[in-house]
């Protein structure tokens, strides 16, 4: 019992010194996580509402794999990121195993079915008289869509924080494609890993500290953005 | 302004639409009519190009509606009202600038003029999720004009709203559509208001046009049986006309030999039609020159709106349509003795097929 306290004053010394090492490894996970969910919203929004207002066959199979690919395991992510971005493989002349790119793209195939799938069912909740009125007024589909996405930014927004909740808290892609390299490739979640390891419960529990932190900062920031407009009722 | 022909929609519930030939000229307001299910959104949505006709042709202002290339661009010329407003959660002066943004325009003075014209301009900075039925439907009125469209789309507009207020907005928009010299297609169900806006009337049933023309004519003069049931020609019988004579048939209809103004001939098998509206009711035998005067019993008295609705019983059921003061003048009840009186011209005679 007493090493947990122990561990917590300690970690709480760590942050309050300002370690630089603990605030460089979260700038980075925050950097690699950030720009993975705003690929990932860039591509998987524009990508979910197609899939919704569009007619085309086999549609039913393609949500499907969508959906099924919101449970991808991300070891299976970075196994198969790694494959591509080894020496040896197809995208090994890119060099990206073992940086920040490499996991930016692991942390982008986690989070791309989950924002694709959950941006499906938001503007497949639209009512379609509305999109036919939208389009009556004389818009393009593309302006059509984008109107809608306004009108479902609440729910729109609720998926960037489940893609950016899975990507900050996700361990196995980053570790695989990553390597957990000091001052390279670090992550607080890989960091809070070896660190536990090693039996070094009072840096463990510094860097999980500052996770917990850092994921409620973006989502506060993300709700404040959401909860803008919200008509009371 | 439209013009359509062989236009073909089939839904896999085995309903289809099929409308030969319909022609909507510039600046006309042009009414379908039709009951529930009858295929007119459908046949709006055409004209909206929201859904893609199996057959036939559509020509809005001279371009082929249903190429693709041609779509934007006529959207852009002409606007749409559903009975639903759909309005943006945002200010309702943003929900009227819409259409414009969408077209790449900021011009408030366009969006300021519309809110004035459907009377909302105290209403634009509030949200347009928190208007009444009333000022939602208005909002979304304003919306349509205010990019000045030469073609209205109207989808029974007004369906959801009480009368008191559907009348104030009908007035404003017969104002505005009668000034700016637009094109209109209305939907509904409303006769009244078809009546009130349309120059120009098309009676849809089972996704067929029965009839098109002016109001007055088809609400007098069905050319079948379900318009005359749809457009409120209560009195519908079976008969034959005995004799013709200048145009003044002679009807062996209900037991009863009924006069009517028709051009058909001697031995045409028809249905006899009359419209509550043109039946009086009096206690003297006295037709005043009314070529159909009979002894009637009344069966029953009921409001109608605002008047009442007296059915009696002549030896064939006829409804006849009377005010209120005349109810209470002749001591109008059920087992009351009267005369019911209609004139020739007022009967219609449609040939039926046996």
């Amino acid at each position: 019992m007493e090493f947990i306290l122990e561990g917590f004053r300690k970690a709480l010394q760590l942050i309050f010194s300002g370690n630089p090492e603990i605030f460089a490894i979260a700038r980075l996970s925050l950097t690699v996580s950030l720009l993975a969910t705003a690929f990932a919203v860039l591509a998987g929004v524009p990508l979910g509402s197609w899939i919704a207002v569009k007619k085309f066959p086999l549609k039913k199979l393609l949500i499907a794999l969508v959906n099924t690919g919101m449970g991808l395991p991300p070891v299976v992510a970075g196994l198969v990121v790694m494959l591509f971005l080894a020496r040896s493989g197809p995208l090994g002349f890119l060099n990206w195993l073992y940086t920040p790119k490499g996991m930016i793209i692991a942390q982008f195939i986690i989070a791309l079915p989950i924002i694709t799938a959950l941006s499906v069912s938001a503007m497949q909740n639209v009512d379609p008289k509305f999109y036919n009125q939208i389009l009556a007024l004389g818009a393009s589909d593309r302006q059509a869509i984008w109107v809608c996405l306004k009108e479902i930014r609440l729910t729109i927004v609720a998926a960037v924080i489940a893609g950016f909740g899975r990507l900050v808290a996700e361990v196995g892609a980053v570790m695989i494609v990553g390597g957990n390299i000091r001052h390279q490739t670090r992550m607080l979640t890989t960091a809070t890993v070896m660190e536990t390891q090693m039996g070094n419960f009072d840096m463990a529990i510094a860097i999980g500290l500052v996770l917990l932190a850092l994921g409620f900062v973006v989502n506060l920031a993300l709700t404040i953005i959401q909860q803008n407009k919200v008509l009371t009722r | 302004m439209i013009k359509l022909s062989g236009l073909r929609l089939a839904f896999d519930s085995g309903f289809s639409l099929d409308v030969d030939s319909l022609k909507i000229r510039a600046g006309e307001v042009f009414a379908i009519i039709g009951p529930n299910g009858a295929g007119k959104t459908t046949l709006l949505n055409s004209m909206a190009m929201l859904n893609r006709p199996a057959a036939g042709t559509l020509e809005i202002m001279g371009k082929d509606a249903l190429a693709s290339a041609n779509k934007l661009p006529l959207r852009r010329a002409m606007s749409a009202v559903f009975s639903q407003p759909y309005l943006l959660n945002d200010t309702v002066f943003n929900n009227v600038a819409l259409p414009l943004r969408l077209r790449g325009l900021r011009d408030s003075a366009a969006v300021n003029a519309a809110l004035e014209l459907f009377r909302i301009a105290h209403l634009k900075d509030r949200n347009g999720r928190t208007l009444s039925q009333g000022e939602s439907h208005r909002a979304a009125l304003a919306r349509a004009f205010v990019t000045k469209p030469k073609l209205l789309l109207l989808d029974e507009p007004f369906a959801a709203l009480d009368e008191r207020v559907k009348e104030s907005i009908t007035r404003d928009l017969r104002r505005v559509i009668k000034t700016s010299g637009a094109a209109a297609v209305l939907v509904t169900q409303d006769q009244a208001g078809a009546l009130t806006l349309a120059d120009t009337l098309a009676v849809l049933v089972n996704g067929r046009i029965l009839q098109q023309g002016e109001p007055q004519e088809i609400f007098s003069r069905p050319v079948s049986k379900e318009v005359a049931d749809f457009v409120g020609v209560e009195t519908i019988l079976p008969g034959k006309v005995a004799s013709n004579r200048d145009n003044l048939c002679a009807v062996e209809a209900g037991g009863h030999t009924l006069m009517a103004v028709s051009e058909c001939r001697a031995g045409d098998d028809v249905f006899f039609c009359l419209r509550p509206e043109d039946v009086s009711i009096s206690l003297s035998a006295d037709a005043g020159g009314r070529r159909n005067n009979f002894k009637a019993r009344v069966a029953a008295v009921a409001p109608w709106g605002l008047e009442y609705k007296v059915e009696l019983d002549c030896g064939f059921t006829a409804q006849a349509a009377v005010t209120k003061q005349l109810v209470d003048g002749l001591g109008l009840k059920p087992g009351a003795q009267v005369y019911a009186s209609f004139k020739a011209v007022a009967a219609h005679l449609i040939k039926r097929a046996i």
